[in-house]
This record gives C-alpha cells, structure tokens and sequence, in this order.
C-alpha cells in the first residue's frame, strides 16, 4: 500500500511491475535530461548579448535539432513498445479467479476445484482495529498462492467498476456483459491493496480490493477448508 | 525611497508627454493619394507632416518610434524650420564648431529619446512583483479560511498516535514495500529503525 505523503509507486511484487518501475525511471532520465536543456537555454536567453534580428535560417543546427529529439523518442519507444507486449503475453495460469463488481463490493469465485465464492466489504473505519488501515481494508481478503501464475476474470453485475492493485501492475474495467482477462504472478508473500478504480456510485470510494498472497500450502489448507 | 519613486515617475511621465505625437509641433495632415489607380480606391493619408524621411524604419511606414533595435527611425522626430535648418547646414561643416547646445537641439530635431532614455529602468517590476504577491497573499487567505471554517477534522487513524504506531508496526510485521518504503528502512536483525 502506499504510506502516509508517498507520491512514487510501490514497491513491486510481481515481475511486470518491477519493469513497468524501470521504464518509468528511464523515462523520467530522459525528461529530466530535456528539461534541464530547455531550462538553461531559457536561462541563457535572459543574459546573452546577441543582438542579430534578421537571422533567417541556420540548416545545420536545424537538421541538429531535429534529428536529436527523434533519437529521444526511439530511445523511449523502444523500451516502451517492447514492454506494451510484454505485458499482453499468456503462458497458461494455473488459477483462474473470477472478481464481480456490485455495488459497492466486490465478490470472488474460485471456481477450478469446489465453489467457493464470498464476498469482500469494506471494513468501516468505526470497526477497525488499532492497527488496521482505514478505507483499505476489506472482511474477507482475495487469497492467491505465490509464484503462481493466476488469471483473473473481471466482471460486474450492475455498473461498471474497475478492480486493480497497482503494486501487481493490473487494472481492468469491470463491465456488466463482459470478461475481462488479467494475468499476474505474484514474487512475494504479502497483502497488496487496491481501490475501485470506475465511478460507481455513492460508495466508489468505500470497495477496496485486497490481495494475500501467501505459500502454496497454505493456499490448499485454506481451499480445503472453506466453509 | 518613495521620493526617488515618485521622482522616476515624473521623469517617465515628463519623457513621454514630451514625445507624444499631440504635443508636438501640430503636423497638418499631408493628403497624397496613393491611389492605385482606377476609381474608388482608399486615399492613404500620410500623416509625418512637414517631417524628412530618412529612412526604413522598423515597418517601411513613415512612423517615429524609439526603438533600440532600430536605431534610425523611418521620419525625423520634429518637422523641419527655418531654425533648424540652419543648424542642419552648419551641420555639413566641422562638427566641433558646434556648441552643445547646438548638438544637443540637432539631436532632439531627429530623435525623441536618447538611448540612455529609452532604456532607462522604469521600475515597472516593482508594480509586477507587488501584484503578484498581493495575489498570492489572497490565495493564502482563502486557503486559511477553508482551513479553519470549512475542512472536517483529520480521522483519527492520523491524529491519534497509539494507532499510527499500532500501523506503523503492522506495516513493518506485513514486509510492506520492503525494496524502498517503509519496511525497508527496519533492520528486522536488531529490531530497530536503520541509520
């Protein structure tokens, strides 16, 4: 989750995320790099002497300043590109989830091996515990085993709403008539947060999403035991 | 410090009276058509009067401007008199037979402003800098208002420091953002903060 004034991203657990950070680092490398160009040049321009009013062209520094910012762009758009890809490929998950949206909280089916499907609130922040965190915690958390490839079905059974959790890199629209598909592996054990990312209603703000990803055992202890 | 601003304002205001084209010798209206030919064509009036062209300018029209990066301008400031102009023949001689004086009226015959004049500061900033800040002080104003009559209370899940340590714990217990955030900044071996 992100802590108290974070403005950056959260720390990754999953390995898509970790790129997306490194692209985003590059990036902004590149626009700080522009930038501070652009800054000094208007720096300069405030103190320098030139005084010729009739200069009518320069070819050389024009094919300059033309060719340069096209290599910035294929700098980026390399990376850029090869990372949209990335991000669509499939390698058959091992756990398919399905998430619906209502309003204004979300439900989970695990439907591969038994039924089990349950729904997730949001806890009041008249109920929380001392240490629990307001209007992020929900009654009954999305459990996923860790370095599993999973497959999560998104859809709504009213208005749209969209379920993500920025720390796994996904988000998709929840629409009442559609599947949305989204794939992720998560590295490390943990709770990832998230919040309905479509306006919805009233209680938009009030259906978080909650991610635990915890050991293959106990993934199987918790599905044999669902009651 | 109000009497040197109010004394640059003087000057300023005295330059520009002196140099605006009302108080100048009254230029009576030249009417040369510059018609094209044909009939019903707009007549150009030209209005530099009685005043010599010398030159381009800075837009090709007979127009008096000061202007630093046009130094010449297109018409002459003052129009021309018999005073003057026995002062453009002396002109032609040794300029060191002229007075001053004489130098100097040559001068304001042609130009409006020396160069000293046009660039001399205005202090202009100063109204700049002063309605900036004014405006910024409003916005700060209307920040405090909303402050104190129209935001709720913070939750007390910020203000009340048992539970934020209480979460600060469970985020640290919970390894949450352990590569650059919080749990990253706990050494989990001495069980205290890092550094």
């Amino acid at each position: 989750m992100s802590t108290w004034s974070q403005l950056s991203f959260q720390d990754s657990a999953s390995p898509l995320m970790e790129e997306l950070i490194m692209f985003h680092d590059h990036a902004m490398l590149v626009l700080t790099l522009v930038t501070t160009l652009v800054g000094y040049i208007i720096l300069t321009m405030f103190s320098n002497k030139f005084i010729d009013r009739f200069l009518l062209e320069g070819h050389l520094i024009e094919v300059i300043w033309t060719v340069i910012p096209a290599f910035l762009l294929i700098f980026i758009a390399l990376p850029s590109l090869h990372l949209l890809y990335l991000l669509d490929e499939y390698d058959n998950p091992s756990l398919t989830i399905k998430s619906m949206g209502h309003q204004w909280y979300w439900s989970y089916e695990y439907s591969d091996f038994l039924d089990i499907e349950f729904d997730s609130y949001m806890i009041p922040s008249k109920d929380l515990e001392d240490n629990q965190f307001r209007l992020i915690e929900v009654d009954n958390r999305m459990i996923v085993p860790m370095n599993t490839y999973v497959r999560i079905l998104v859809s709504s059974t009213d208005v749209i709403h969209s379920w993500t959790v920025p720390a796994l890199s996904v988000k998709a629209d929840a629409i009442p008539g559609r599947l949305n598909q989204l794939t992720f592996l998560v590295n490390r054990p943990g709770l990832f947060f998230g919040q309905c990312s479509e306006i919805c209603g009233a209680n938009h703000s009030f259906m978080p999403i909650v991610v635990e990803s915890i050991s293959m055992n106990s993934f199987l202890n918790w599905i044999n035991n669902f009651e | 410090m109000i009497e040197s601003w109010i004394a640059m304002a003087t000057v300023t205001g005295t330059l520009l009276r002196r140099c605006s084209r009302l108080s100048a010798a009254a230029a009576p209206l030249s009417t040369s058509a510059r018609a094209l030919g044909g009939g019903g064509l707009p007549t150009v009036v030209e209005r530099h009067g009685n005043r010599m062209v010398i030159g381009y300018g800075f837009n090709g029209e007979p127009n008096y401007i000061d202007r630093v990066d046009y130094p010449i301008p297109a018409v002459r400031f003052k129009e021309d008199n018999a005073q003057i102009k026995v002062l453009r023949e002396k002109e032609r001689g040794d300029w060191k037979k002229l007075t001053k004086e004489e130098v100097q009226e040559l001068y304001r015959a042609t130009f409006c402003r020396s160069f000293a004049e046009m660039q001399a500061p205005t202090g202009e900033w100063k109204l700049v800098l002063g309605g900036t800040m004014l405006a910024c002080s409003i916005a700060v104003w209307i920040y405090l208002f909303m402050k104190v009559f129209v935001y709720e209370k913070l939750p007390d899940t910020i203000t009340n420091p048992e539970k934020v340590e209480a979460q600060v714990q469970r985020m640290i217990d919970l390894r949450m953002n352990p590569v650059q955030g919080i749990a990253s900044e706990w050494d989990y071996e001495k069980g205290q903060w890092k550094n």
